[in-house]
C-alpha cells in the first residue's frame, strides 16, 4: 500500500469506515458523497473524504450518533475508480 | 448580558417526572463535592445532563450555588466560551468577573490574565459552588484548551467543575486522577442495570414487563438510556409487548432508527410532519415553529411533545422554548433529508426570516446559510454588522467571514469593508492591506458600470473614507507616524460630512501619531476633533475613553487644570445620559490622580471610591490596570511603598494596551519606587534589559524611562559615590530637559528639573541648583504641582528651605515646606519601636547626629526653635532616652540613621 492512514494532511483519501450493527442506507444524506452498506453485521460507510478535518466531521458526526466504531482504513490511492471489494483493517481505532 | 449572548443555554435544567432515581450514581457523584472535577463522559443519550441535574437537585439550594452552561457549536472560540462562562458565573455569583468580562469583550488579554481576576474573586466564596459545561465537546479544541487547564490548576477548594461530554477532553485527566482529583463517570456506570430498566419501564412507561422481557430489553439496548426511551414510548399501548420486543430484538437495525421509526409512525401524520420539519431549528418556539411549518398550532403541539415525553427538552420555566434530545434530532432530520429534501431549503430560510424579525441576525444568518442562500446570508451580515460593532461583538462577525464564499464578498464592499473591521479589531493585520486594496478595486469597478452588490446605500458612501481610516490604523500598528497622518488626513477628505464615526476614527489615529512623535499640541487638536465628532455621532461613551488621552496630553504638557476640567466635563456630559456610562469610573480615576498630584489625598481618596462604587463595570478596559496605577500614588504619597508596589505588580498583570502610545510604561514606573524603597539594584537590573543607556538618543516615547535611568544613576552616586554615575546623569538630565521643553512637555520638565537640581546640588553647585528649582516652582506654582516637590522628601525639603532663604516671601514654597511629610507606615517593624518615628523625626534625629547645634537643625529644617523642641522631646519619649547623645546611640543600635530616606 503506497499512501497509508498516516498520509497527508491536506489531500483528500478514500476511507472505508466500519461500524457495528446495521445502519439504514437512508443515513447516506448525512455523510456527504459517501455511501452505505451493510455486510454481515458490520455496516460500511466509504467514500472520497476532503482532508483530515472532513474525516474527523464524519467521525464525529458518528459518535454523534452513538454508534460503535469497528476500524477506520484509508485505502490505496489507485483504486479511487474501482469498485472496493476487499477491506484491510489497518489504523484499527478500538 | 451582551446582547448576542442567548440566555436559555444558562438554564439550570430542572428535574421531570418519570425520571429513575440512581442512587448508586449519586453517591459517586457526591464525592465531587471533594474533587476539582467531576468528567461524565459517554456518547449521547446516556442520561449525562439528567444525572448532573438530579445530583445538583438533590442538596439544598442554600448550600450550594450553580452556574450552568449548555454549550453549543461554536463556543469553541475562546472569546465566546469565556464570555459565556463569566456569565454563567455571574448567574450564581453576582458580580462576579465585572472586570473581566469588559477586557474580554474589548482586546484579546492573555486568558491568565481574565481568569487570575475571577479566580481571587472566587476564593472569597462563603459556600460552595458548582460550575457546570454541559455537551462540553461542542467547545472542546486548542482555542480553549490551555485556559481551562489553568482555570483547573487554580480553582479554589470551594469551587468544583463538572463537564459532560461525549469524548474526553483535552485536559490533564491523568494528572488529576493520579491526585484524586478526578471523580470520574463513564458510559459503563450510566448505563441502565436490569433493575434500573424495569423501574424505568414502570415509572415512565406506566407498565409492568416480565422479568425475560426486562432482560431482553437491556441486552438489546445495553442499558443505552435513549433507547430505553424510545423503547417506552413504542411499548405505550400495545397488547403485544413480549412480541415487539421479540421482534425488536432480533434485529439488528441501528436501535435508534428502528425505535424512533416505531414512535414515528404511531404518530398522526401533522405531529410527525411537525416533528421532520421542525427537527431544523436548535430551539423551538411555538411562533417560530409556526413560522417553518406554515402552521398554526406551533404552540399546542410543542406542549403535547412536553406532555408525552417526546424528546423535546424545556429551556426555560415558561415553557416558551425548547429544544429536541440531540440523538431524537440527529434521526428526525435524515427522515427530512430522506423523504422531504426539497423542503429543506425553504424551511431553513423561513427560520431564517423568522428570527431576522425576531432581531437575531445570528440565528437568522446560520439558517440563510443552511438554506444555500449566501446572499442572503451576505445581505443580513451586512445589516447586522453596525450594531454588532457598537456592541464590540467582533468575533461574532470575524466568525462569519469563513461561511461567506470569497466570490460574494468580492462584491459587495461594504460587507468586505466590515470584515476588515472585525479582523483589525481582533488584532489580525495579516491580509489587510491585500483586501483593502480589494474593496478599493470593488469601488472603481464600479464607477465603471460594474455591478456592486450593497443592502444599504447609505453605508456604501462611507466606505472610501473607511479605506483610508483602516490604512491609517494599519500604519498607525506599523509604527509609521508620518504614514499615519497621511491616510488619516485623506480619511477625513473622503468621508461624508455626516460619517462623523470614520471622521472622528480618522482625528484620533492622527493624534495619536503625532502624540507618539511627541507633537503634543496638534495631538490634542485631533483628539479634540474625534471627541466633537463622537459627541455628534451620539457615542457618549467613546467620548470619555478619549477624554482620558485629552487629559493624559495635558497633563504631559503641565496644564493640571485643563485636564481636570477635560474629566469634568465629560462627567457632565455622561450625567446627561440615562444610564451609567461605561468609562464614567474612568473619569473618577483621572480626576483622583490629579487631586494626587495637587497633594489633596483627601479628595484623591474620595474621587477612588466613587470609581469604585461604580464598579469596574463601568469603567474602560484600561480601567482596571489604571485604577490601580491611581491607588498606588496616594500610597506612595503616604509612604506605603510596599504597598504601592504591590498595587503596580497588580496593574501589571491587568495591564491592557490600546492605540494610544505607551508613554509611561508600569515597568519604569516601578523602577522609581524600587530607588525610592532602596533596591537600587533591581531598579539597575531593569534599566539594564530595557538598554538603557545615558548616551541614548532621546524620543518622546522613552522619556519616561530616561527619566527613571537618571533617578537610578542619581541613586548609584548616592550610593556608591560613583563620580561617572553623576556625570552620566547630569548629562542625560539636561538634553532631557532641552527635549521636554522644546516640545512643550512642562509636565515632564518639572520632574526632570527636580532631578537637574538634585544633580546639581550633588555637584557642590548650590546656587545652580537653587536657580533650576526656583525656575521649576515658576512653572509648577499656577497649576498648583505638590507631590513633584514634596515627593522627593527631605532632600527637596532642604532645597526649597535654600529658595525660602532666598525669597522669604514666596508664599508657595511656604505652602510646600509646610506640607505634611507622611508617616511612614513602612518601617515599624524595621525600627522596632512599639511606637514608630515618623519621617521628620528621622529626619530631625539624622541631624542630632551631627555636629550642628540647635538653632543650625531648626534652619536647617525651616522650623523655629520650639517645633525643633517638641520634635525632640517626642523623638526622646519613643526612643526611651532623654539626652541628645543617648537618642543617637540608641539610633545607632536601632539601626535607624542609615535608612537615608533619600531617592
Amino acid at each position: 500500500m503506497s499512501n497509508t492512514a498516516a498520509g497527508d494532511l491536506h489531500e483528500s483519501g478514500w476511507y472505508e469506515i466500519r461500524l457495528d450493527g446495521r445502519l439504514d442506507p437512508r443515513w447516506a444524506t448525512r455523510f456527504d458523497g459517501m455511501t452505505l452498506t451493510y455486510d454481515d453485521g458490520t455496516t460500511v460507510l466509504e467514500g472520497l473524504v476532503a482532508d483530515q478535518t472532513a474525516l474527523h466531521g464524519v467521525l464525529q458526526r458518528l459518535r454523534d450518533l452513538g454508534l460503535p466504531l469497528v476500524s477506520v482504513t484509508r485505502m490505496p490511492t489507485d483504486r479511487f475508480a474501482d469498485d472496493v471489494t476487499t477491506t484491510t483493517n489497518n489504523g484499527e481505532l478500538s | 448580558m451582551a446582547s448576542s449572548l442567548v440566555e436559555t443555554k444558562l438554564y439550570v435544567p430542572r428535574l421531570r417526572d418519570g425520571q429513575v432515581s440512581r442512587p448508586r450514581l449519586r453517591e459517586r457523584l457526591s464525592r465531587g463535592s471533594q474533587s476539582r472535577l467531576t468528567l461524565v463522559s459517554a456518547p449521547a443519550g446516556f442520561g449525562k445532563t439528567t444525572l448532573l441535574t438530579e445530583w445538583l437537585a438533590a442538596a439544598p439550594a442554600e448550600e450550594r450555588a450553580v452556574a450552568w452552561l449548555s454549550l453549543d457549536e461554536g463556543d469553541s472560540d475562546s472569546g465566546l466560551f469565556w464570555t459565556y462562562l463569566i456569565t454563567a458565573l455571574q448567574t450564581a455569583v453576582p458580580d462576579v468577573g465585572a472586570s473581566a468580562l469588559p477586557l474580554l469583550q474589548s482586546a484579546r488579554p492573555p486568558i491568565e490574565t481574565v481568569l487570575t481576576t475571577v479566580l481571587n474573586e472566587l476564593r472569597t466564596l462563603p459556600y460552595e459552588l458548582y460550575v457546570v459545561l454541559d455537551d462540553y465537546h461542542l467547545a472542546d479544541g486548542p482555542a480553549i484548551q490551555p485556559g481551562m487547564a489553568f482555570l483547573l490548576d487554580h480553582l479554589p477548594p470551594q469551587v468544583h467543575l463538572a463537564i459532560s461530554t461525549r469524548s474526553d477532553p483535552a485536559l490533564p485527566l491523568a494528572r488529576l486522577r493520579a491526585r484524586g482529583d478526578l471523580v470520574e463517570l463513564r458510559s459503563l456506570d450510566l448505563r441502565f442495570t436490569p433493575g434500573e430498566v424495569a423501574a424505568y419501564i414502570s415509572e415512565a412507561g406506566g407498565f409492568e414487563l416480565a422479568e425475560s422481557d426486562i432482560e431482553t430489553l437491556e441486552a438489546r439496548t445495553e442499558g443505552w438510556i435513549a433507547a430505553l426511551q424510545l423503547a417506552a414510548l413504542s411499548l405505550q399501548g400495545r397488547d403485544d409487548a413480549p412480541g415487539f420486543i421479540a421482534g425488536f430484538a432480533g434485529d439488528d437495525r441501528y436501535i435508534v432508527d428502528y425505535l424512533v421509526e416505531e414512535v414515528l409512525s404511531r404518530q398522526p401524520d401533522q405531529v410527525r410532519t411537525f416533528l421532520l420539519r421542525t427537527s431544523v431549528l436548535d430551539r423551538l418556539s411555538g411562533p417560530l415553529c409556526d413560522a417553518v411549518t406554515e402552521e398554526s398550532d406551533g404552540k399546542r403541539t410543542l406542549e403535547l411533545l412536553d406532555r408525552t415525553n417526546l424528546f423535546v427538552v424545556p429551556l426555560d420555566d415558561s415553557r416558551r422554548w425548547y429544544r429536541y434530545h440531540h440523538l431524537f434530532a440527529d434521526v428526525l432530520q435524515t427522515h427530512l433529508l430522506d423523504e422531504r429534501r426539497n423542503e429543506l431549503s425553504g424551511l431553513h430560510r423561513r427560520a431564517s426570516e423568522w428570527y431576522d424579525q425576531a432581531g437575531e441576525p445570528l440565528p437568522a444568518v446560520r439558517h440563510a446559510l443552511s438554506s444555500g442562500d449566501v446572499e442572503r446570508a451576505a445581505d443580513l451580515v451586512e445589516l447586522a454588522i453596525p450594531a454588532l460593532r457598537r456592541d464590540r461583538q467582533e468575533a461574532t462577525i470575524r466568525g462569519w467571514i469563513d461561511d461567506i464564499p470569497d466570490e460574494v464578498v468580492r462584491r459587495r464592499p461594504v460587507l468586505a469593508i466590515g470584515f476588515v473591521g472585525a479582523l483589525m479589531a481582533g488584532n489580525e493585520f495579516d491580509g489587510i492591506a491585500q483586501r483593502l486594496q480589494d474593496v478599493e478595486r470593488m469601488l472603481d469597478a464600479s464607477a465603471g458600470g460594474a455591478d456592486i452588490v450593497v443592502v444599504d446605500p447609505n453605508e456604501l458612501a462611507r466606505v472610501p473614507g473607511a479605506i483610508a481610516m483602516f490604512r491609517a490604523a494599519l500604519a498607525l500598528v506599523a509604527g509609521e507616524p508620518a504614514e499615519t497622518i497621511r491616510f488619516a488626513d485623506q480619511a477625513g477628505r473622503r468621508a461624508p460630512s455626516d460619517d462623523h464615526l470614520t471622521k472622528a476614527a480618522a482625528s484620533a489615529l492622527a493624534g495619536l501619531a503625532r502624540w507618539a512623535i511627541g507633537d503634543l499640541d496638534a495631538a490634542h487638536r485631533g483628539y479634540s476633533a474625534a471627541v466633537d465628532g463622537l459627541r455628534r455621532a451620539d457615542h457618549i461613551s467613546d467620548v470619555l475613553g478619549c477624554s482620558i488621552t485629552l487629559a493624559d496630553l495635558r497633563i504631559t504638557q503641565g496644564r493640571l487644570s485643563d485636564a481636570q476640567r477635560t474629566y469634568e466635563d465629560a462627567l457632565r456630559l455622561a450625567s446627561e445620559e440615562p444610564d451609567t456610562l461605561r468609562g464614567t469610573a474612568d473619569m473618577y480615576v483621572g480626576l483622583s490622580q490629579i487631586a494626587c498630584e495637587r497633594n489633596d489625598l483627601a479628595a484623591a481618596a474620595e474621587h477612588l471610591r466613587h470609581a469604585r462604587d461604580l464598579g469596574e463595570q463601568n469603567g474602560l478596559p484600561q480601567n482596571p490596570y489604571r485604577t490601580r496605577l491611581a491607588m498606588a500614588r496616594p500610597r506612595e504619597a503616604m509612604g506605603d511603598l510596599a504597598g504601592a508596589l504591590d498595587l503596580l505588580d497588580e496593574a501589571q498583570r491587568v495591564y491592557l494596551g490600546d492605540f494610544s502610545p505607551n508613554v509611561r510604561p508600569i515597568p519604569a514606573l516601578r523602577a522609581r519606587l524600587l530607588v525610592a524603597t532602596g533596591a537600587l539594584g533591581e531598579a539597575v537590573d531593569w534599566a539594564r534589559q530595557q538598554g538603557l543607556s545615558a548616551d541614548d538618543d532621546l524620543s518622546y516615547l522613552r522619556e519616561c524611562e530616561h527619566i527613571t535611568l537618571a533617578r537610578i544613576l542619581l541613586a548609584r552616586h548616592q550610593a556608591e559615590s560613583s563620580e561617572s554615575a553623576l556625570r552620566d546623569a547630569s548629562g542625560l538630565l539636561d538634553r532631557l530637559a532641552t527635549a521636554a521643553e522644546s516640545g512643550g512637555r512642562t509636565g515632564s520638565l518639572l520632574e526632570i528639573l527636580v532631578l537637574q537640581a538634585f544633580a546639581r546640588r550633588e555637584s557642590d553647585d548650590e546656587p545652580g541648583a537653587l536657580a533650576i528649582l526656583e525656575r521649576a516652582l515658576t512653572l509648577a506654582e499656577p497649576e498648583g504641582y505638590v507631590r513633584v516637590f514634596v515627593g522627593e522628601g527631605p532632600p527637596m525639603r532642604s532645597l526649597l528651605g535654600g529658595v525660602a532663604r532666598r525669597h522669604d516671601d514666596w508664599a508657595y514654597v511656604q505652602r510646600l515646606l509646610a506640607t505634611d511629610e507622611p508617616p511612614d507606615q513602612s518601617s515599624p517593624t524595621r525600627q522596632g519601636l512599639v511606637e514608630p518615628l515618623s519621617e521628620r523625626e528621622l529626619e530631625v534625629l539624622r541631624l542630632l547626629a551631627t555636629d550642628l547645634n540647635g538653632p543650625d537643625i531648626a534652619r536647617e529644617l525651616v522650623v523655629s526653635l520650639n517645633t525643633l523642641r517638641t520634635h525632640t522631646k517626642h523623638i526622646y519619649a519613643k526612643l526611651g532616652v532623654n539626652s541628645r547623645r543617648a537618642a543617637v546611640r540608641q539610633a545607632h543600635e536601632l539601626d535607624l540613621l542609615t535608612r537615608t530616606g533619600d531617592r
